[in-house]
This record gives structure tokens, sequence and C-alpha cells, in this order.
């Protein structure tokens, strides 16, 4: 890699590395700084000058669980309701992007853009309907509600991702399956859709990923029964003040499993977060 | 693709009729795309509804018509005009520093050949973070009396209360979102300059051009499709941007940072107008669709489409 071209002068091998550097510091001290805090007594986290050393403790996490709000059932709100509705929306969206990679009908063009579209609507245009229809059938305050409308964004995005992952798949593998003998599904199943497993994974998590992340829908949609983790984080800022301790430690218990998620489909992100409007590498 | 091989698959002459019509990938498509209709078209109808009616939610939800009233009412608010003001300074403002920075920041990668992959992972992080954390991360660092930010401000002379004054808690909230989205940027940027083959670079090296005119007329062309992409994904995002602002400032300090997103959340689910709310809402919701339609044509003319 390191050809002639390459090789630039020292001085400006020096500025890339200080730009490298200020960037890692801006991008990484509050990550770290909010793990450090969640591991600090209350005094230390409130210090007027910053407590760089300091004896840690697991104090804030052991309130938070055995507090009178435990976090537990937010915890599970979580974990049930965005993982059921990735879930649904990879299996739904499979098929549907399965369909719309091959299809010929005349209308691909405007129907591709009616999905995309739905993704890209204003959170707020959403809510608001949905807010009145759920109200109607019940579903404020309900698991079932939140999957529904965590599905509003996530089926969208699932079905055209999953649409550029079967595109890169050769239609040859498909036409030697039926010419096998495969039935167009026993294709689909046993030949087709194994071959985009990368691209499951990777719509699975990032579906996870905006869901397990979103507070604007859990803010109007759950209730005691249903909140989730983004709700447990905003509701310890309270009128008396806000127990920074415990928030930091809510925060790295939000944001670590999403960041290995995340790394975890770490090849596929470009092709995920550009919609596959761009393959990258 | 598979034309001429469908005939095989369709074994029983019967199911050739129905079949020909929607065909298997049709088929495939059903269930996704019912599901999505009813979870678009009843909402749009629905505020559709409400922005003609005034609703009551005590005993039931009812629509009382009022025909036009709310639309009238959107001529004559200066408010909302300027908070549509402010919603664009803000995504020029967002979107332009993710832009620069992540660019910036790609092309730094892109020389450190050795540690480029290690050093992006490290970088992608902030993408990963509930927004609603970043709001509270950004709270807890900009906090008057014990933020860090705070802190080192005050070190180079600055000792204001961050979040507390206009001007500072724009930038702020801003400086939110740019922390959390450069990432992104940086990484389909990376992902694009990695692509740009060897040979080309080593002609412009060959035909004497320097760094910038190197990256001015041989790198900068060929990752343009990718930046656009970028550019036009962020801008989306942009446009809705409500977590963070909601619970760091929520609109506040005098409507500093009150963007359209965050009046419409007041306006329906703080003073219950939620006629006046569905309008505000559909307005949004078209300039939304305007910028994805440039989206699509866009890519389309640079064949990025599939």
């Amino acid at each position: 890699m390191t050809s002639a071209i390459d090789r630039t002068p020292l001085r400006a091998r020096l500025g890339v590395r200080a730009v490298v550097i200020v960037g890692l510091l801006w991008t990484l001290v509050p990550l770290v700084w909010m793990v450090a805090s969640s591991f600090k007594s209350d005094v230390d986290v409130t210090a007027a000058e910053p407590e760089f050393l300091f004896q840690p403790t697991l104090e804030n996490y052991r309130s938070l669980f055995t507090g009178a709000n435990n976090l537990g059932p937010y915890i599970w709100h979580s974990v049930l309701a965005s993982g059921i509705s990735s879930a649904l929306a990879v299996a739904i969206g499979a098929l549907a992007g399965y369909g719309l990679a091959g299809t010929r009908m005349r209308a691909k063009k405007h129907v591709a853009f009616w999905i995309i579209s739905t993704r890209m609507a204003p959170i707020a245009v959403v809510v608001l309907p949905l807010f009145l229809l759920f109200r109607g059938a019940n579903l404020i305050d309900s698991i079932p509600g939140l999957i529904l409308a965590y599905l509003t964004f996530n089926l969208p995005f699932a079905i055209w991702l999953m649409s550029a992952f079967f595109a890169e798949v050769p239609p040859s593998v498909e036409e030697s399956a039926l010419v096998a003998g495969c039935t167009r599904w026993q294709a689909f199943w046993h030949v087709v859709l194994p071959l985009t497993k990368s691209g499951l994974v990777t719509t699975f998590v990032l579906c996870l990923v905006f869901s397990w992340n979103d507070y604007a829908f859990a803010l109007v949609f759950s209730g005691p029964h249903s909140q989730t983790l983004p709700i447990a984080a905003d509701q310890l800022v309270t009128q008396t003040g806000i127990d920074w301790g415990q928030l930091t430690a809510i925060g790295t218990i939000v944001v670590l499993p999403m960041i290995a998620a995340g790394l975890a489909v770490r090849r596929w992100l470009v092709t995920g977060l550009t919609l596959g409007a761009v393959t990258g590498e | 693709m598979t034309t001429t091989l469908d005939a095989p698959a369709e074994a029983p002459v019967r199911n050739t009729k129905p079949r020909k019509r929607i065909g298997f990938h049709g088929l495939m498509m059903t269930p996704g795309t019912a599901l999505l209709a009813l979870l678009s078209v009843i909402p749009l109808v629905t505020i559709t509804a409400m922005s003609f009616s005034r609703v009551r939610l005590l005993g039931g939800v009812v629509f009382d018509n009022v025909g036009l009233t709310y639309w009238a009412r959107l001529f004559g608010d200066l408010d909302l005009w300027v908070q549509w003001l402010r919603t664009i300074a803000f995504f020029v403002l967002t979107v332009g520093l993710e832009m620069l920075l992540g660019l910036g920041f790609a092309l730094c990668l892109w020389k450190l050949v050795r540690a480029r992959n290690l050093l992006l992972t490290l970088f992608l992080l902030p993408m990963f973070v509930a927004p609603v954390i970043v709001g509270l991360l950004g709270r807890f660092l900009t906090d008057s009396t014990f933020g860090l930010y705070t802190w080192l401000l005050g070190l180079v002379g600055y000792h204001g209360d961050i979040l507390g004054g206009g001007t500072s808690a724009f930038l702020a909230v801003v400086a939110m979102d740019v922390w959390e989205w450069t990432p992104l940027i940086t990484l389909v940027v990376l992902a694009g300059l990695t692509a740009v083959p060897q040979s080309i670079r080593e002609a412009a090296a060959l035909d004497g051009a320097n760094g910038w005119q190197t990256f001015r007329h041989v790198l900068l062309p060929s990752i343009s499709g990718v930046l656009l992409v970028a550019l036009l994904i962020r801008s989306m995002d942009a446009i809705r941007y409500f977590d963070i602002i909601s619970v760091t400032t929520n609109g506040g300090p005098a409507d500093a940072t009150k963007t359209v997103p965050i009046r419409l959340y007041e306006t329906a689910f703080r003073f219950f107008d939620l006629g006046y709310a569905a309008v505000i809402g559909l307005v949004m919701l078209v300039v939304t669709i305007l910028i994805a339609r440039a989206f699509v044509r866009v890519l389309d003319r640079k064949g990025l489409t599939r």
C-alpha cells in the first residue's frame, strides 16, 4: 500500500496525526467521561474540579436495581419491544425486499419511493395520528403498541435494505436452483436467502439500534407498563435535580450493547446506513 | 432476470393465471406492502382529517369539522415561520459541519494506513449512542457548576452558562448532533476513498499534481456520489431532529432552540391543540417529501439507484 504517492512529507504526516488525535478526543471524551462518572460516588460526580482519579464504586448501579424505581422492567420492555419489532421487520422485510429487488412491474420506482418516504416522514407526523388510533385501539402503554410503532420506521428500512442485499445476489444462482427442480419458494428459502445472511444480520442490528434508541415514540406511547430505557434515563431528570451518578450508569447500560451490536456489523454499515444506495469497499 | 425460467417453476397450469397477474415477486411483497400501507396510509388519512377538525379526547376520540380554520391560522403564525427559519439554520449548520468534519477525518484516516481500522472503529462509537443519552450527556458535560466542558472552557476564559444563553445553547445542541453524526460521514467517505483505484492516484502523482490538486480533481469527483448520498440521508434526519433538543433545552432558553418538531410536539401534547399540530405536521411532511424527491432524482441521474 505504501507506494511513492503515499509517502507524504513529515509535516503533513504530523498534521494528519494531530487532526486524528483531536478528532479522537472530541469523539471519545464524552463517552469515557460518562462511563467513568458512572463508577463515581455522588460527591465525586458533582465536584467542581473534575476528578480524574477517584475511588471506583458500584453504588450507582446498585441503586438503579434496588431503588424504588427498579431498572429491570425498563430493560425488559426495551428488549421486548425493540427485539420483536426488529425481528418482525427483518422477516417481513426480507420477503418484500426480495420481491422488490426481483419484480419487473412498471410501477416499481414509485413503490420503492413510497416505501422509503414512509421511513423519512417526520416522526411527529407518524406519532400524531398513531396516538389517536392507539387510543381508540387501546394500544397506548402496551408492548404491542410500541412494537407496531417501531415497525413504522423499521419496516420500510428493512424492505429497502434487504432489497439492496438481494440485488447483489447474481440471478444465475436462483436460475440454477430452479433448473435443478426447486419451486420458487424453495429457491428463495434454501438458496437465495442464505446468501444474504450478512444482510439479514445487518438489517436486524440496525433496526435494533434504531428502536432501542428511540425516545420520541416511547415518550408518547408508553406508560408505566411499557416504558423503555431512554424514558427511564429521561425520568431521572426531575424538578429537584438530577442524580448524575445514576444517569451516567443508565447511559452506560443503554449505550454499550448497541455499540457492541453496531461494531459487530461494521463491515456492512455503509450499505446499511446509506440504505444500500452506496455499497462500500 | 429469471424470465426465461419462469415456465418450469409454475407447475400446475391452473395456477398460472392469478400468478401471472402479481407474480411470485409480487406475492412476496404483499405482506410487507400491506402492513406498510396500514402503518402509513391510515395515519396519513387520519392526520389529514385531524387538520380540518377540532379533536376532542374526552369520552372517546371525536372529530368536530372546523373546515380550514387551522390551515388559515398557519399563515398568520409568525412564530412558526421563525421556527422554520431556525430549523433551516440548524439544518445547514449541523449538516454542513458534519460534512466538513466527516470529510476531514476521513481523509486523515485514509492517510494513516496502518492503524486505520482500529481508529475508524473508535471514531464510529457516537453513532450508536441513543440521542437521548447524547442530550443528557451534553447537559452533564455543560452543567454550569461541575460540567467537564464548562471547566475546560473556564480554563480558556469562557464563563457562561452554556445551555442558559440563547446563542450558546443553540450552538451546544448543534454540537451534540455533530458529535453524534459526523462518524456516519467519516465512515461513508472513507469507504468511498478506499474504493478509488490506486492507478488513478498514481497517474495524478506522475502528472505532478500536488495534494490539493489531487484532492480537487481526482478524489473529490470519485467520491462525489458517496458524499451526495451521505448528505441527503443526513438531511432527512436533520429536519426531524427532536430527541436531543427535547431533553437538553426543550426549545429554550427564550425559544432559542425551538425548532419545528419541538413546536409540533408542544402544540400536540402539551396544549393538546391536535388539529393545528396536524397542520404543522403536514407542512413538515411536504418539505420532507420534496427533499426525498430531490434525493431520488439526483441519485437517479448519477445512476446510483439500482
